[in-house]
């Protein structure tokens, strides 16, 4: 049974596809979206934010499922690249804006899960941590490797959500404060974060020859040759990617420079 | 020992590696033991016209395909990624080659649509047309096996089974390897030059 997305190898066709696994993955980010988000509401979350968090889910729901979903698993890279950007870059800080309070409430204050949370969200291991994963779902053996299979393609889009997640923690949800990590030094943190995903984009783009086998000998899509496709998905990498950190680095500028401080959530303790 | 009497050695490896990458064996593909004399056979052109293959591609780095233009993956991904690195050669090499496609799906493409199909790739490419029996032949003469038509389906759409390899001919008239499906445009990039080395009967 066909559960996940994955390379197929078969012509692409416009005949709808059923993939029970992703709609498993996004009722369980629904429902655990809904808890949280309902106790960030009273908990002072903004109307804006949650509605923004349930367009991250449905984002999500859209980037995995048909037709985006199989056209990035075995057909193009720049669907793949598209994936990338929501998975990584775009749901998870909405996601996290709107039940930042109940994180930040739901914390644990002993034991190991605090000693994880804490060593996951440090800045310096929560960067390195998003970049290999970005490196790491990005090598051509991997993806060649990776995607034909249900599992593997599973892998690489969980990693994905989840790298963003911890990327964004430190800046959104911002438990546990760190004195040393200011606003300014936030803006830093994200501008050198994505550093390695723009190189990455830089490669796509300048390559002469497909870098994915899975794309370049996938049954051919009519509009643009795999050379022209994999251009596209540095492009989609680099600006697309290049807007959401730099719109939201301005933002945090502005915010910061015009003394508002609302980046660090009231209810978040300070814990160091 | 003396570091001076180290150089001999050290020359002699440079001299190896400079030998294995200007040298004219490939690096992919399948190797053809003993290597197949390029064939000789005529069949219709695009343009109509008899086109005699031994004649028109002998001493050419040549490219021999049987596919045919209905095919939804195989044929378009193989052919494009020939082409996408041909482009890529200085002009003097790209005189020094020829693609031929042969159908093997005669009934359904006709002169026009195998020149439209070919087109997409790359306007120099030669498609040939001849009856399945013509084609048959020159399959076996090459140890190739013969295409087969698969039932068609409600629509009478049909598939065609064929094989999915790249026959290479080079200068010495002969195919030392065969390039199965999967090959891809970085070995094509990788082998060509070294196809292109393959000096002629003449040593030309």
């Amino acid at each position: 049974m066909q559960w996940w997305c994955s390379a197929s190898g078969k012509p692409w066709t416009w005949e709808p596809q059923y993939y029970p696994g992703v709609w498993l993955m996004v009722a369980l980010l629904a429902v655990t979206f809904h808890t949280l988000s309902r106790r960030s509401r009273a908990l002072g979350a903004s109307r804006a934010a949650y509605w923004g968090g349930w367009t991250a889910v449905g984002l999500v729901w859209q980037v995995l499922d048909w037709p985006l979903g199989p056209l990035a698993a075995g057909y193009l890279a720049s669907a793949h690249a598209v994936q990338f950007v929501a998975l990584a870059l775009v749901a998870p800080p909405l996601l996290l804006l709107a039940t930042r309070q109940a994180l930040a409430a739901a914390m644990p204050t002993r034991g190991p899960g605090r000693q994880l949370l804490h060593l996951v969200t440090q800045p310096i291991i929560a960067g390195v941590l998003f970049n290999l994963v970005a490196i790491g779902t990005h090598v051509p053996a991997v993806v060649d490797g990776l995607m034909p299979s249900q599992v593997g393609a599973f892998v690489i889009d969980t990693l994905w959500l989840v790298g963003g997640l911890v990327l964004w923690w430190p800046i959104i949800v911002a438990v546990p404060a760190r004195a040393w990590f200011s606003v300014p030094v936030r803006m830093l943190y994200l501008f050198l974060s994505t550093l390695v995903h723009t190189g990455i984009a830089m490669v796509m783009l300048v390559r002469a020859f497909p870098m994915y086998g899975i794309y370049e000998l996938a049954p051919p899509w009519p509009v643009w040759s795999p050379l022209e496709d994999q251009h596209l998905a540095g492009g989609v990498m680099e600006l697309a990617g290049a807007a959401v950190i730099f719109g939201i680095i301005t933002v945090m500028f502005f915010r910061w420079s015009g003394g508002v401080a609302g980046d660090v959530p009231p209810s978040a303790p300070r814990r160091d | 020992m003396p570091r001076l009497a180290l150089l001999p050695s050290f020359a002699a490896v440079l001299l190896l590696l400079t030998a294995a990458c200007t040298d004219a064996t490939p690096r992919h593909g399948v190797a053809i033991e003993p290597a197949l004399p390029r064939p000789s056979f005529t069949l219709t052109d695009t343009r109509g016209l008899p086109y005699d293959f031994a004649k028109e591609t002998g001493g050419r780095l040549t490219f021999l395909f049987f596919g045919y233009t209905n095919c939804p993956d195989v044929c378009p991904v193989h052919v494009a990624n020939v082409a996408a690195v041909l482009r890529t050669l200085p002009f003097e090499d790209q005189q020094k080659t020829r693609f031929v496609f042969v159908t093997a799906d005669p009934a359904r493409d006709s002169l026009p649509a195998l020149r439209r199909w070919l087109d997409q790739f790359d306007t120099a490419f030669v498609g040939l047309r001849g009856d399945d029996a013509d084609v048959a032949r020159i399959m076996s003469a090459i140890g190739l096996p013969p295409a087969m038509r698969a039932a068609p389906d409600s629509a009478g759409r049909y598939e065609v089974g064929h094989p999915a390899t790249v026959l290479v001919f080079t200068a010495d008239d002969s195919a030392h390897v065969l390039y199965p499906f999967g090959t891809r445009q970085l070995d094509w990039a990788e082998d060509i030059p070294h196809l292109l080395q393959v000096r002629g009967k003449g040593g030309r």
